[in-house]
């Protein structure tokens, strides 16, 4: 009689089945170990993008968050580069929208509009395009993209498939998948908040819902050491007459090594509260 | 003593353009980029945290050394933006005598969003906002 492995005693013809169990409990760590090696060689295939990023406008931000007149130059580009082709359905829909954002501002302009959540981290893509580090961990199953404004983005990169839409719901991220073409991350983006936020003046946003078939493609790639770029395309065929097309710069950043977060609000000491969706200054 | 001559000046400038506010925490729009006031007093509390710093001043009025000096609030960055420009959690106290250059609200009160600080020893701490001319 043999004991097994929770102590019962078993009869001989259980041997065969339990010296099985063994071999395969020995080939185990041989097999992790195998899988180990693969696993270092498919990282080695990857890109280096360590390091911290930031958006090329902030470069040079003052200490008040003013932007230095180059990054001034910038975000005015981009902010004229991110304006989508609306078709005539969803151009009166902007129109209505930026009239009524145009109107509330002039109401009262010493409390700006809320036109997004302080304290929460933007959405995407905005997620890309925010103050605040940035730091990818690249992975060969996954590339995770981390900001100290509170956004986490996962890539998937196992070759997975989005889930099939009864299992998709939005989410501030949605759902990534990607695949590398070489040193480039391709990213497809599906099931995000169905809406855009196109950039005004100052950080007003007029938000303007889309369809159900609002899609994402990027394409990344670090240009050189110091230099990253995303190629950003915006398709919706329902809402859009053609997709948008966005080039977002980032550069390295040299003057920390240390991430901490930086939109963490306690309401009950928060000076630039949202009342009756305005901000508001306490002043003491 | 500085804090005795202490000076609270409206400042317009024409023809110059001030940097903008950047996407950040909140709007910005409350603040008039166009002009500046320079505060010479004393800090009476430095508010390191998130989502951002405050300095809080008090300003003396400096043609009445009788009157009760004037509190100012001065909004600053997040603390890593301002530590990534050389600012430390320390690099105020209370009692510091300091010189500060904001753009005020628009609404009149006291308060304004910051542009640069002269230190107690005279230096400007961190970088301030560079300026087109």
């Amino acid at each position: 009689m043999i004991p097994d492995f929770t102590g019962r005693i078993v009869g001989r013809r259980a041997l065969p089945a339990i010296v099985m169990a063994l071999i395969a409990g020995c080939l185990c760590p041989a097999r992790a170990q195998t899988s180990s090696r693969e696993r270092i060689k498919a990282f080695a295939k990857l890109p280096d993008w360590s390091g911290f990023w930031e958006w090329d406008v902030l470069v040079g931000q003052a200490d008040g968050q003013q932007l230095s007149p180059e990054g001034l130059g910038k975000v005015q580009a981009y902010t004229a580069a991110v304006h989508p082709a609306f078709n005539a359905a969803w151009q009166a829909k902007y129109d209505q929208a930026k009239k009524a954002l145009d109107v509330a501002v002039a109401a009262a302009p010493d409390q700006p509009p809320a036109t997004y959540q302080p304290c929460v981290a933007p959405p995407f893509f905005l997620a890309t395009a925010q103050p605040g580090i940035y730091e990818w961990r690249v992975t060969p199953e996954e590339t995770t993209l981390i900001s100290t404004m509170g956004s986490v983005r996962h890539i998937y990169t196992d070759g997975r498939a989005h889930p099939p839409k009864d299992e998709l719901w939005p989410t501030n991220m949605g759902d990534s998948v990607g695949h590398w073409e070489g040193d480039t991350l391709v990213v497809d983006t599906v099931a995000t908040k169905p809406e855009i936020r196109v950039p005004e003046r100052d950080i007003f946003f007029t938000v303007i819902p889309m369809s159900d078939q609002l899609h994402f493609v990027e394409r990344i790639r670090m240009v050189n050491r110091n230099e990253m770029q995303i190629q950003f395309t915006t398709e919706d065929p329902i809402a859009l007459a053609k997709p948008m097309n966005v080039t977002l710069t980032w550069v390295r950043v040299t003057n920390t090594n240390r991430m901490t977060e930086e939109n963490d609000c306690d309401p009950a000491t928060d000076r630039n509260p949202v009342v009756n969706g305005r901000f508001t200054t306490v002043v003491r | 003593m500085r804090a005795k001559i202490a000076l609270a000046s409206l400042v317009f400038f024409a023809g110059i353009v001030l940097a903008i506010p950047a996407f950040a925490h909140h709007s910005h729009a409350m603040f008039d980029s166009t002009k500046q006031v320079t505060l010479v007093g004393t800090v009476k509390e430095f508010d390191w945290d998130n989502p951002h710093c405050w300095i809080q001043v008090l300003v003396p009025d400096p043609n009445n050394s009788q009157a009760a000096p004037v509190e100012w609030g001065v909004e600053m960055d997040s603390p890593l933006a301002l530590y990534r420009r050389g600012w430390r959690p320390g690099s105020l106290k209370a009692g510091d005598e300091i010189t500060v250059v904001i753009n005020p609200l628009r609404d009149g009160r006291t308060s304004g969003q910051l542009v640069s600080v002269t230190g107690p020893d005279g230096k400007i701490i961190g970088h301030p906002a560079e300026v087109t001319k």
